[in-house]
């Protein structure tokens, strides 16, 4: 508060003691700031205050009656008395008589007890006898969801839960129902709770009303463990704190205040903890022995692993071996692997799961801005005052970031643009466009045609920056001349949408002084991925945002770790640190601090790799937590690649689709078990703690590595997750930095400057044309498959909390779309293309745009057959997320 | 009998008058409107108001030229009127007949608030039972629109003001005027804390005046004759003018009768009312609508004046005046009132909510000759729990039967627990608790 004056500031006593707070703030905070805790049910800092429970009431003086202190700003020379007056002392005994009168006192039985305010408060305030001598009133036990659970006798009717799903989520599945004391939370309608479940409600419930049914009457709050973590879904990192009992998970909750979620969560880190306990966990290591795996000992598996790695790489070289790691995994795990592949086999044909699509959001920062991390962070989402979504439901993806972006636009009044395929239709799912003031509405096909109509309405209205047309007139020149050799008429026609519309976004982003673009895997995962994230940084250095403070580009990371992945080297043409494998000096410093030489001969991409398989050069394959089989198409080729390799090696929780083709399999450990870091979508390296131990032998990935370079006779050895933690932050120094915040990445000015005087050119006309317009045949409809809110990757699939949620894919369509193919609800039809053919039921949401079909990426082991794969030409980036479908009954044969 | 000046009731008194636009416009309807728009500035009509005294006629009697004043001026945003047409008071029944009988009165009322404090808009939020009023005025709305004293450009003014009916859910809390703006907005109809008080924070978070229907219709007569002369009706200084009052119970003529403020209670009761219907003695009355105090023989000299009323214990409230005579049983009377309020608390606040149903069971068992020597201890202790520490003015409401029947007629109560204690009913007797 360095701006605040004395005249921001009050000051007054509260039980005698002197507080001096910020004008506007409420007497109840600032009684907590001086040591007063003032009871209260109803009142929670995220929410906007109601002041129905009467508990919080404090004496005021020259005030006529008890005030409620919740609602109360304070006010210079204010004399509030809590403790200290008798007559509010005596209206909190009332409240808790008249909450207790009707609540059944079953605490025995229910989890909230010992961690609940009614409780804390009654022990408090309230004589062991009640003066209630009726009948309680007594509501039935419903079936509220598979999820959660409400117990409605004990409910406070502090509307917290109510208060909390409309004004922080967006949702509003939650109201409150009949009058007076039949007062009770239901799910809006007579069906049963269809909503985001993010478990906020149950979280913020001051007693047990709400509960979880995962870990219903499993446990008594005081036997629980606390351990701090990271969620290892997405790409927010949000603080959990996992609860075990004696080694087994019980809950996962998250505290108001704490980490980059500020406590809040999605149904994915609330519910989908199950994932590390599944009882199909691998336990052993395994060997194939024809068709079977036989079970074997860490030592067996090693050494043959060991064994055939050396063979391999003495008689093919050691770019025969290919590395392949999942963005799941800690950067000390990364950190390790590719120091094994590069260090040990000695090859930089290392790849992980960022090259499915955060690598193209990387890779256009560093060449526009040289920067590998965001410039923004999540405070500067929530003050932005215009913020332009691409190609992202954030609610679904990164449903955090996606709760500051509804911060921003609901409570501060940000300006919200966004280029999405989804219209704005109420569901269950809250959409982000429904708060959308300026949605340009687009098939997932033309994101990049409306971006150049935002430039085109930039360009048209003056928008760009003077500055920039003095420090680089070639370059303005350059883009005003291509953006304006695309005329109008040609944009509506692929975009479907008036050049007005272009406009007054344009107009809104121009005016913006604090703007930060969010884009997603519309833009990412779909062909010329590349080359839009390099035009929206365009558009912000033409509207002189780019180095301007609160102002970036924020590609959304998918997986938990996809940033750190790529920041700790697990890509090979990239060395830990962001550096690239092309700079001599770079790779000296890491040859040197490793003892072993970094090879100059370029890494391979995953699409590289797959075509080596194919063509006999790459013989052997390290895979550890990826799942190509399952993540690309067959139109990828991978399935021949797999089968061409001499030796495949895959460490793995589960034994999956691409494990079953693998000749060794190593039981690894999941994030629930082990230590190390994930750094999040916003660049924030955040400590991940092992909250149980290893379940059955699996072992952490780094350990792996470690023993193998043992057997490989070239030892890496590490004590433990700190030690090499050191060796990081040794070596790349700031790189593990722990804080509340992160500091965001500075815009690099000679990176710029290199970008506007020359680099621009490269592929100004490839990036500034108007694709080739599909030439979608009668009756063909775009398929779009993308992440559902309640699953992450196929990860997911094994947490049965969130499969209770959603268990199978369905084919998302607009009703109008299925009542002119005459498809009913629930129908299983026939979806073809040139690919093939798919049989799959269907479900209407009004959110899907006519023309367009949505199928959730996870449950795509069938539709991917029909998906065309096309690999970016200087991201190697694979897009396989769309495609030209037709539709059709199934007929009766 | 004294004869008074009738300013509301006298259009539609006179034979054959069906309270149509044309019926009205020749009763010299809309004439305040005119000179409102042709001669005078926003301020001055306020002024005129305030000179008038003019109370708010819905309970609480704020005075409406003062409340229009609190309206921001500079407000850059919308303003709203909203004319809280929710009568749901029990014994309250006269805003229904002002609706129903000379709907355009109140309207021009309203178009004449608008202008003063800068409102386009205007809701009038309707009691969903009045199906016919609601019907009514919205044929009212839409003669007036055609002709040009509500809509756009109003009477080449310039001015806009558009008016809309809109029918309530069936909620007494909606009357509470908080809770009537969240009703309006499309939200479960609960009351707000205040401050933020409605005149800076109200409709959709914006400056809004929210008048009873009574107090709309008097304004074209305010203008038209003058607020001086509004003051010199009544008892002056702060109870000026007319005041529709609603007489119900044991009396011969019950109805509404409009009769300057200040009269004694004895005149409406005996002399407009025809006094007790059978000829036994009165024994308790409530003077202004469900939620006031009850009053008994002793107080039927004292004034029907804000003030007046108020001092003697109770309150002029919305001016529904109920008459019991001996032989009523004070408990019996509470329990019935007990009855409406618990069944429309809203379940907001947890002292009404919990304390409605505790307090009503505990007066069935009373009732139910099932009453304990604690018992009255307890309806004290419970009343004095919940009245003043709830957000509106229903704890207060609620708890006022009970209070003033204990104060008033305590042996009542005292004799059904003494007959409890001595008659010990048969299991099947107690009287079961139902929602």
């Amino acid at each position: 508060m360095a701006a605040s004056t004395t005249t921001d500031m009050i000051t007054l006593t509260i039980d005698g003691k002197t507080a001096t707070v910020p004008k506007d703030t409420l007497v109840i905070e600032a009684a907590r700031q001086v040591g007063v805790m003032v009871p209260h049910f109803c009142y929670h800092p995220k929410l906007s205050p109601d002041a129905n429970c009467r508990m919080c009431l404090v004496e005021i003086e020259k005030m006529p009656r008890l005030q409620t202190s919740c609602s109360t700003p304070v006010a210079e020379g204010m004399v509030v008395k809590s403790e200290s007056s008798a007559q509010a002392q005596d209206a909190r005994k009332s409240v808790l008589d008249f909450i207790l009168a009707n609540h059944p006192l079953d605490c025995p039985v229910c989890d909230q007890g010992g961690r609940c305010d009614l409780q804390d408060f009654s022990h408090e305030y309230t004589a062991t006898t009640s003066r209630f001598n009726e009948l309680k009133r007594v509501f039935q036990k419903e079936f509220f969801s598979p999820l959660i659970e409400t117990q409605m006798n004990r409910c406070v009717q502090c509307l917290r839960c109510v208060r909390y799903c409309d004004q922080v989520m967006d949702v509003k599945a939650l109201a409150p129902v009949g009058r007076g004391t039949l007062t009770e939370i239901k799910a809006f309608g007579t069906h049963e709770l269809d909503c985001e479940f993010c478990g906020g409600c149950v979280q913020i419930c001051p007693v047990g009303a709400i509960t979880s049914r995962l870990s219903m009457y499993e446990f008594r709050p005081w036997m629980l463990k606390r351990t701090d973590s990271v969620c290892g879904f997405c790409g927010d990192g949000c603080q959990i704190t996992f609860q075990t009992k004696n080694e087994t998970l019980i809950e996962v909750n998250s505290t108001h205040g704490a980490g980059r979620n500020n406590g809040d969560l999605c149904a994915r880190g609330y519910f989908g903890y199950h994932v590390s306990v599944h009882p199909d966990r691998l336990t052993t290591p395994l060997i194939r022995e024809g068709s079977v795996f036989r079970e074997v000992t860490w030592e067996e598996a090693l050494e043959l692993v060991a064994q055939r790695l050396s063979e391999i790489k003495t008689t093919h070289g050691p770019d025969a071996i290919g590395g392949l790691i999942t963005g799941r995994c800690t950067n000390e795990d990364v950190y390790v692997f590719q120091k094994f592949m590069r260090g040990v086999i000695g090859t930089n044909r290392i790849d992980s799961s960022v090259r499915y699509g955060h690598l193209n959001g990387v890779h256009a920062m560093q060449r526009v801005q040289g920067t590998h991390r965001w410039t923004v962070n999540f405070e500067d989402v929530v003050s932005a005052d215009v913020l332009l979504l691409v190609g992202t439901n954030i609610t679904e993806t990164n449903p955090i970031t996606g709760l500051k972006v509804k911060e921003a636009v609901k409570r501060h009044g940000a300006k919200l643009i966004t280029i999405e395929t989804l219209e704005p239709a109420i569901g269950a799912i809250s959409n982000i466009v429904n708060l959308s003031q300026h949605h340009l509405g687009v098939k997932p096909t033309a994101y990049g045609s409306a971006i150049l109509g935002m430039l085109k309405g930039v360009i048209e209205q003056n928008g760009i920056d003077p500055d920039l047309q003095t420090m680089a007139p070639e370059y303005c020149k350059d883009i005003t001349a291509h953006i304006q050799a695309i005329s109008w008429s040609e944009i509506e026609e692929q975009t479907g949408l008036t050049s007005s519309l272009f406009e007054k976004a344009a107009k809104v982003f121009v005016q913006g002084l604090k703007a930060v673009i969010l884009i997603g895997s519309g833009v990412l995962r779909t062909s010329g991925g590349f080359g839009m994230t390099v035009n929206l940084l365009d558009l912000l250095l033409m509207t002189g945002k780019l180095t301007k403070e609160g102002c970036g580009l924020a590609p959304l990371a998918e997986e938990n770790n996809d940033q750190g992945t790529f920041e700790m080297g697990g890509i090979g043409a990239m060395l830990p640190g962001g550096k690239s494998l092309g700079d001599t000096e770079a790779r000296n410093m890491f040859s040197q601090a490793w003892g072993r030489t970094v090879s100059d001969l370029p890494g391979s991409s995953l699409p590289q790799m797959i075509e080596e398989a194919t063509n006999g050069n790459l013989k052997s394959l390290f895979i550890v937590g990826e799942n190509p089989l399952a993540s690309l198409p067959p139109s990828s080729g991978i399935h021949q690649a797999l089968g061409n390799l001499e030796f495949l090696v895959c460490q793995e929780l589960f034994m999956t689709e691409t494990a079953q083709q693998a000749h060794v399999v190593l039981p690894a450990c999941s994030y629930a078990e082990k230590d190390g870091t994930f750094t999040n979508t916003e660049g924030h390296i955040q400590p991940v703690r092992k909250a149980i131990e290893p379940v059955g032998e699996s072992r952490p990935d780094w350990e792996v590595f470690s023993a193998l370079s043992v057997g490989m006779d070239d030892p890496m050895e590490y004590l433990d997750v700190k030690e090499i933690g050191k060796e990081i932050r040794n070596l790349l120094p700031g790189m593990r930095t722990l804080g509340p915040a992160p500091l965001p990445a500075q815009p690099d000015s000679s990176a710029i400057s290199r970008y506007v005087n020359s680099d621009y050119k490269r592929d100004l006309s490839a990036r500034y044309q108007l694709p080739p317009r599909m030439s979608s045949g009668q009756g063909h409809v775009v398929l779009m498959v993308s992440q559902s809110l309640f699953h992450s990757g196929k990860f997911s699939l094994k947490a049965k909390g969130l499969m209770q949620i959603q268990s199978e894919g369905k084919l998302f369509l607009h009703p109008k779309d299925a009542v002119r193919l005459g498809f009913d609800e629930g129908d299983r039809i026939r979806v073809f293309n040139g690919l093939g053919e798919v049989y799959t039921k269907v479900a209407f949401r009004e959110r899907t745009p006519e023309g367009v079909v949505v199928f959730p990426e996870h449950f795509d082991r069938e539709i991917r057959r029909l998906l065309p794969y096309t690999v970016d030409p200087e991201t190697q980036v694979p897009y396989c997320k769309l495609a030209e479908i037709q539709l059709g009954k199934i007929v009766a044969s | 009998m004294a004869q008074y000046e009738k300013i509301l009731l006298k259009n539609m008194e006179q034979p054959g008058y069906t309270g149509s636009l044309a019926d009205y416009e020749r009763a010299d309807g809309y004439q305040a409107l005119r000179h409102v728009l042709k001669e005078m500035q926003p301020d001055q009509v306020i002024e005129e108001v305030k000179t008038s005294g003019l109370r708010g006629r819905g309970g609480a009697g704020f005075p409406a030229g003062v409340k229009w004043g609190f309206i921001p001026k500079d407000h850059p945003g919308p303003k709203y009127l909203c004319c809280n047409a929710d009568e749901s008071e029990p014994g309250t029944f006269k805003d229904r007949q002002l609706m129903e009988r000379d709907p355009h009165q109140m309207l021009e009322g309203m178009v004449i608030t608008c202008f003063a404090i800068g409102a386009q808009t205007a809701y009038i939020y309707i009691r969903g039972e009045f199906r016919l009023g609601t019907k009514i005025l919205e044929q009212a709305v839409q003669e007036a629109r055609t002709a040009g004293y509500i809509g756009e450009n109003i009477l080449g003014s310039g001015l806009t003001v558009n008016i809309y009916v809109h029918p309530g859910a069936g909620a007494y809390i909606c009357g509470e005027e908080t809770a009537l703006l969240e009703s309006l907005e499309g939200k479960r109809g609960m009351p707000r804390f205040k401050p933020p008080f409605p005149a800076t924070h109200g409709l959709y978070q914006m400056p809004t005046v929210v008048n009873n229907v009574e107090t709309l219709a008097n304004i074209p007569h305010i203008i038209n004759r003058g607020g001086a002369w509004f003051a010199s009706i009544g008892s002056q200084p702060k109870s000026c003018g007319t005041r529709i009052f609603c007489l119900s119970g044991h009396v011969k003529r019950p109805g509404n009768y409009e009769v300057p403020l200040g009269i004694p209670f004895r005149e409406l009761i005996y002399d407009l009312g025809g006094g007790m219907r059978s000829d036994k003695p009165l024994k308790a009355f409530i003077p202004g609508g469900a939620s006031a105090p009850f009053l008994t023989p002793d107080h039927l000299d004292v004034k029907m004046d804000f003030e007046s009323v108020a001092m003697a214990g109770s309150m002029l409230g919305s001016g529904g005046v109920t008459v019991m005579e001996e032989g009523t049983s004070m408990v019996w009377a509470a329990l019935r009132l007990m009855e409406f309020f618990y069944h429309e608390s809203c379940g907001k606040c947890t002292p009404c909510r919990e304390g409605s149903s505790w307090l009503l069971q505990t007066l069935q068992r009373i009732w139910g000759k099932q009453g304990r020597p604690e018992d009255i201890g307890i309806l004290e202790e419970l009343c004095g729990n919940i009245a003043g520490r709830t957000i509106c003015a229903f704890g207060e409401a609620e708890v006022a039967p009970i209070q003033s029947t204990l104060r008033h007629w305590r042996d009542e109560y005292e004799t059904l627990i003494r007959e409890a204690q001595a008659t010990r009913p048969r299991k099947k007797d107690i009287p079961v608790f139902t929602h």
